[in-house]
């Protein structure tokens, strides 16, 4: 029960951090923590269930967080290279 | 009569050439595009005359359509028929060699004119009538496209156009003709309905009903009165055009129908008057419209007009196998009138007033070889090809009663006299132009030494029975149209009809020859000056016809304009309420989230508060 509530407030430290931050890599940062926050959950509930079915849900956060962060950073790596700038507010070229 | 494969290879030689010449014709280039559509079209002529010989083929493809076979025919008359198409054609795809020399659309020239090819032969070939259909189409296409071939300049855009029109005007008297057949007999191959009409059990009025749309189609393809009005202005289209499709071949697919058909129409005495009727009318109209024309292809484009009236009249009298040998000898004279024409204006550089010629004959002696035996043959002067197709249709006419005969003597009287209207003015005289005129080189002038030996020897596989009592051709056609006994005329009357219309022609071809070079009287003025605009018949048709359907499409398409303005209104405030919503998309990644939040809290919300 404990961890659902260190789970919320890590999500909630997670969304203010996309909301407020203008650096991309610590937009990217912040919603990797909503992530864990619900992978954390996640495990706290097949403790109190006592299955172990989330926990391969789990595992399934894990790797699809690896692989978005090497797609994530290789875009904002690029991005900085051509732009010398990774402020989300600067980056508006790509409006309709 | 075995099935046999080659058969369609026949058609699919210059369909391959279309399609080879279509693609990859800029890649080919000059002149071995010429070359490759040539041969093709020769192969073509081989195969079938080996198919001939062998004595004829067949080949079905037998679920076609629903009931109906994809029927192919080679016998006798789909034969000589072929014989003409691929012989002729072949010779004029030489010429055209030599003749579009130099021309930007050179290949797409040629593809063009295999297209045309392919189609003539599917039209011959084809024994189930949607086949015949197809070709049909396919030669009235390969026509448009060709006549408009020139496209820059509008008139020839409008002329191929005109063309098209016209036609489908008979292509709807074949449709319907079509769609009777199928639904008094049950079937569409001609020579199943030959043994259906043969059987009988049906209504005879039907059947002349159904023949009567068939001589509608016919009127359409051949150019015959009231349908006529396309034909002279097909003449925009390059010469070759005109020689091949619009006088040795495409115009003679309606009096090929009809003979196809003879079965149908034999016998019925309401076709036959109408048939005759057309074809004196369109003989004595192209005939008197051809003395008043100033411009040469106009000129010999009347006289085909004027031609293809007796083959009408040939098919009105019952005289089956004469329409066809009048169509083998007017395809080589006709040809040969054309390519000579066009020979002429090659070398005066495009030169088409004839006021701007004459005295030809100095310049260009291989040619004027040619143009004159192109007018002894068209003018009917014995022993040449034109004399005795004509005299055997003159013949059948006296059976059919004398009157008809003196009316058609008087249409061969017109036919001699524009013959040598035609080749007084560009061959005699003083040169009145101001180009120097050259002699053609070898590649136009072969094919036009070999059709002027068909136009001088053609004739000689039909002749009269009082001189040779078994022609070739008669029989031998025949056999494919079926026998229609009829009283032969005795041997005193068919030798004085001869030898009265042998001199006719001698006569008004002489009295023509010292008339056209003197200065014209001045009621020859005001026949020409009416001749010349086709005695307004032109000028009839747009008041009363194109006109009128002018104004209700204008007013049709006004009511469609107002509609049309409707739509886009509702689509454009549509397309303004989008615009509004456009407007949150500002690119701001931050100002995305802050919705994505917003939402998510009313979300979270509702799903509580529910």
């Amino acid at each position: 029960m404990i961890w659902l509530i260190a789970s919320a407030l890590l999500f909630s430290i997670g969304a203010y951090g996309v909301l407020t931050r203008r650096t991309a890599i610590l937009m990217f940062l912040s919603i990797e923590l909503m992530l864990n926050a619900a992978a954390l959950s996640l495990i706290s509930f097949s403790k109190l269930l006592g299955s172990l079915d989330a926990q391969v849900v789990v595992l399934f956060i894990i790797a699809i967080a690896a692989a978005e962060v090497a797609v994530g950073l290789g875009l904002i790596v690029a991005i900085f290279r051509r732009r010398e700038t990774t402020s989300v507010d600067e980056l508006r070229q790509l409006r309709g | 009569m075995q099935e046999n494969l080659l058969l369609p290879l026949i058609i699919a030689l210059p369909l391959l050439g279309f399609a080879l010449l279509g693609l990859f014709g800029r890649r080919i280039g000059e002149p071995l595009a010429g070359w490759l559509a040539s041969l093709l079209v020769l192969g073509s002529f081989l195969l079938g005359l080996m198919l001939l010989l062998q004595g004829g083929a067949k080949w079905t493809l037998a679920e076609w359509l629903p009931g109906i076979p994809f029927s192919l025919n080679l016998d006798n008359l789909s034969g000589v028929m072929l014989m003409v198409v691929a012989g002729v054609g072949f010779l004029i795809h030489v010429w055209a060699i030599g003749y579009m020399h130099g021309d930007p659309g050179y290949s797409r020239f040629f593809s063009y004119f295999n297209l045309f090819i392919a189609a003539m032969l599917v039209l011959v070939l084809g024994d189930s009538l949607p086949v015949v259909f197809i070709g049909w189409e396919g030669v009235g296409l390969a026509s448009y496209l060709l006549i408009g071939f020139w496209y820059t300049e509008r008139v020839n855009a409008d002329s191929a156009r005109k063309a098209f029109i016209v036609n489908r005007i008979g292509d709807l008297g074949f449709l319907l003709a079509m769609g009777l057949l199928w639904s008094m007999f049950g079937t569409l191959s001609i020579s199943e309905l030959v043994d259906k009409v043969e059987a009988g059990g049906y209504s005879f009025t039907t059947l002349t009903l159904a023949g009567f749309f068939l001589l509608v189609g016919a009127m359409g393809k051949s150019a015959q009165v009231p349908l006529m009005v396309w034909l002279p202005d097909a003449m925009a289209g390059p010469t070759p055009v005109s020689a091949l499709i619009h006088a040795a071949t495409m115009v003679t697919a309606g009096v090929y129908l009809l003979v196809r058909h003879a079965f149908i129409l034999h016998g019925d005495g309401f076709l036959a008057g109408l048939i005759v009727a057309v074809g004196l009318l369109t003989a004595y109209y192209g005939a008197l419209c051809s003395l008043g024309q100033w411009d040469i292809k106009r000129i010999v484009a009347y006289t085909t007009l004027s031609q293809l009236g007796f083959m009408f009249v040939a098919v009105g009298v019952g005289a089956y196998w004469v329409a066809i040998f009048h169509i083998v000898t007017h395809a080589f004279f006709k040809a040969l009138m054309f390519m000579t024409s066009g020979s002429v204006i090659h070398a005066l550089g495009g030169e088409q007033d004839v006021r701007q010629m004459g005295g030809m004959r100095k310049y260009l002696p291989a040619t004027h070889l040619h143009g004159l035996v192109a007018t002894a043959a068209s003018g009917g002067l014995i022993p040449f090809a034109g004399f005795w197709s004509k005299d055997a249709i003159l013949a059948y006419s006296f059976e059919f009663g004398p009157w008809l005969w003196a009316l058609m003597l008087g249409a061969s009287v017109l036919a001699a006299l524009y013959s040598i209207r035609w080749y007084v003015l560009v061959f005699w005289g003083e040169y009145r132009g101001k180009a120097h005129p050259h002699e053609s080189p070898a590649v136009m002038l072969w094919p036009n030494h070999i059709l002027m030996g068909g136009a001088l020897g053609v004739g000689f596989i039909g002749l009269p029975y009082v001189i040779d009592y078994k022609n070739f051709i008669e029989p031998f056609l025949t056999k494919a149209i079926g026998d229609f006994p009829h009283e032969k005329l005795p041997v005193v009357t068919e030798w004085v009809l001869i030898i009265i219309s042998a001199v006719v022609a001698i006569a008004t071809l002489w009295w023509g020859f010292r008339f056209f070079q003197q200065k014209m009287p001045a009621w020859y003025e005001r026949f020409q000056a009416a001749a010349l605009q086709g005695f307004y018949v032109d000028a009839v048709y747009n008041a009363l016809l194109v006109n009128p359907a002018k104004g209700l499409a204008d007013l049709l398409f006004g009511a469609d304009r107002g509609l049309l303005a409707g739509f886009t209104g509702l689509g454009s405030l549509m397309g303004g309420l989008g615009s509004l919503l456009a407007r949150l998309e500002t690119g701001a990644l931050r100002f995305y989230l802050a919705g994505l939040l917003v939402g998510l809290v009313l979300l979270v919300g509702w799903g509580v508060l529910r």
